[in-house]
């Protein structure tokens, strides 16, 4: 049977076994040492219950604002538009638009920011006898307006934001962690923990860390193997014989699909059991979601690993191996890395990789969008193989090759 | 003579087997400007994209240098010729790494003029992390015949790097970026043993393959 001989060659091949060993890498490295201990509830009294994040205007906005002015006093504005640091310089067009900005929120006029020579960085500095202390940045006066409502001044920030390039520290998704952090208090913990329990019911909180763990390497190592497996029939020169089968390029290219599928998801099963047994291990008599990571494994990873499959497949197919790697790596690298600035949470309706690196903040973890997004990726990821299908088809006919990366005959004619 | 042949096999691999490689390392080589910012960049900051980016122009080099003769025809085209099929390696190889060198001190001197910190252990250090991403991928894909898997081994380990970092011991590729240097010597060291198993593993089964 075609599909049983598609999944021996993918359980053959040298590329599935590595991948093999890198999801259970990532599993036993990244997700498992988060399974030491149980979570246990907050008791009253204690000296720290960590930081948290809220939004109070009356915090956040003399810190942005701080910030920004330092900043620009500064010459350059942080930030981390692909999870990188990157050094921003605005040019004068853009330098005006951002004094105006400030003139908005703190009442200082471009000429004073640029006539004001005593200008001094804050932060930790290392003092002679080698130990830190921290200095107040030396800035002009901030005065923010009181008839500058917190909308608007919101609103202010995400155009600074966009005349930095984004990705800075006044963007929507990071101002409040990075200017209104506040300690928490028992309430809080106590209330997050109670969201643990009764909506995580334990294990959802903990499907949701394994799949972020597994989703880095699941949405790109899988091309590697579609693009072994795909160029095989080439290498074994087999490709001739495929074509001249009865078997139509439809059934052939969605079996080939499927087989990877199959096997490419043999090592997420076995390390959902192992996660999920672990879990129930360590809140053993509680009421819990039995198949919470089962259930987050499909909805989450399998669009990743079908998606980077079906680029394998198409890109390979249509043109050549080493662009179909590329182009999924180049995805990947930028998905990844444009989240890294926020762990939890931080996906949009388009992203590739989702990521919510925590047991906790159930609150920035957008059930919707998420169920779009992976609806999203699995169905390019089927129009994707439909439109391989279409290729292998064509050129089984001898009629495909406008994709085909050639170099020029005339290229070749020197050799001649 | 020799060099008369090595000429002729370094001008037809250029020409028919190193411009897709290159053209995907030029982009490589683009981009690291654009995810990172490359101005008035102190020490530390100048490592990360000098580490983290630009080696992957290794992995896309020195990775296909086996992916010709992938191809069963080709295979068999090549068994059949007079010319040592390991020469033909060793000048691929060799173009690789001068191309390699060429492309970080470029880019290094790009830095430079950016007003960035840069020195010439940057430079070193950037070319051993491309050439152990290279001639892992390069080891891999001779071993296995085939150039997916030296670029899967070569992204795992890229990959591992984020994760484990300095557990990786002497072999964390980003350690210029956490202010340390010496891995940078046995990122070295083992590229000159990977490329030489590579070529010795070739060399014992080569005819008999």
């Amino acid at each position: 049977m075609l599909f049983i001989r598609e999944c021996k060659k993918v359980l053959f091949s040298l590329t599935f076994w590595l991948y093999f060993i890198a999801v259970l890498a990532m599993f036993f490295t990244q997700f498992y040492p988060d399974c030491r201990y149980a979570v246990t509830a907050p008791v009253p009294g204690q000296e720290n219950y960590g930081m948290t994040a809220k939004e109070i205007p009356e915090t956040l906005m003399p810190a942005a604002a701080e910030s920004l002015v330092s900043e620009y006093l500064s010459g350059s504005f942080k930030a981390y538009p692909l999870g990188f640091y990157k050094e921003v310089r605005l040019n004068a067009k853009k330098k005006e638009k951002m004094a105006e900005i400030i003139t908005e929120i703190s009442g200082i006029s471009k000429e004073q920011l640029d006539s004001f020579t005593d200008f001094q960085e804050g932060g930790y500095f290392m003092t002679e006898d080698g130990s830190f202390s921290y200095m107040e940045p030396t800035l002009p006066e901030i005065h923010i307006p009181d008839s500058l409502t917190y909308e608007h001044f919101r609103e202010l920030m995400r155009e600074a934001d966009e005349l930095i390039g984004g990705g800075s520290k006044y963007a929507d998704e990071s101002i409040v962690n990075n200017f209104s952090l506040v300690p928490k208090t028992y309430e809080d913990a106590l209330e997050e923990y109670e969201e643990f329990v009764n909506d995580d019911k334990f294990t959802i909180a903990y499907a949701r860390l394994y799949c972020d763990y597994l989703g880095i390497v699941i949405a790109i190592l899988p091309v590697f193997a579609a693009v072994s497996i795909s160029g095989l029939d080439k290498k074994s020169r087999m490709e001739q014989l495929f074509y001249a089968r009865k078997v139509s390029s439809a059934r052939l290219v969605f079996t080939r699909y499927a087989a990877l599928i199959m096997t490419m998801s043999l090592p997420i099963m076995i390390t959902a059991g192992i996660a999920q047994s672990k879990v129930i291990g360590l809140y053993s008599g509680a009421d819990l979601d039995q198949f919470a990571i089962f259930q987050y494994a499909a909805i989450w990873l399998l669009p990743s690993l079908m998606t980077a499959s079906a680029v394998g497949m198409l890109v390979t197919e249509g043109c050549s191996g080493l662009l179909a790697i590329f182009i999924q790596g180049a995805w990947w690298f930028a998905s990844t890395f444009a989240s890294a600035a926020g762990l939890t949470g931080s996906f949009g309706k388009l992203t590739l990789v989702l990521r919510h690196n925590s047991l906790s903040e159930r609150g920035l973890f957008h059930y919707e969008t998420f169920i779009f997004n992976r609806a999203f990726f699995a169905g390019i990821s089927i129009l994707a193989v439909a439109l391989t299908a279409l290729i292998y088809a064509k050129k089984r006919r001898g009629r495909c090759h406008v994709f085909q990366i050639r170099i020029p005959d005339s290229w070749h004619k020197s050799e001649a | 003579m020799f060099f008369r042949s090595a000429f002729r096999i370094l001008g037809i691999n250029l020409k028919h087997n190193f411009l897709p490689h290159l053209a995907v390392s030029l982009v490589i080589a683009l981009l690291t400007p654009v995810v990172f910012g490359i101005s008035a960049l102190d020490p530390i900051l100048s490592a990360q994209p000098l580490e983290m980016l630009l080696p992957l122009t290794g992995t896309v080099v020195l990775t296909p240098v086996f992916l010709p003769e992938q191809d069963e025809n080709i295979l068999a085209l090549m068994r059949s010729k007079r010319t040592d099929y390991l020469a033909v390696c060793a000048v691929r190889v060799a173009y690789s790494i001068v191309y390699l060198g060429i492309i970080i001190s470029g880019f290094v001197g790009f830095m430079k003029l950016r007003e960035c910190q840069v020195t010439p252990q940057h430079l070193i250090g950037s070319l051993a992390t491309a050439l152990f991403l290279g001639s892992l991928g390069f080891l891999a894909a001779g071993i296995s015949r085939n150039a997916a898997v030296g670029y899967m081994v070569s992204f795992i380990f890229y990959i591992a790097n984020f994760s484990l970092k300095e557990k990786l011991g002497k072999l964390f590729l980003f350690s210029m970026s956490v202010g340390s240097f010496e891995e940078k010597y046995y990122l070295l060291a083992a590229s000159v043993l990977m490329i030489a198993a590579a070529f010795l593993y070739l060399k014992i089964t080569w005819r008999r393959a």
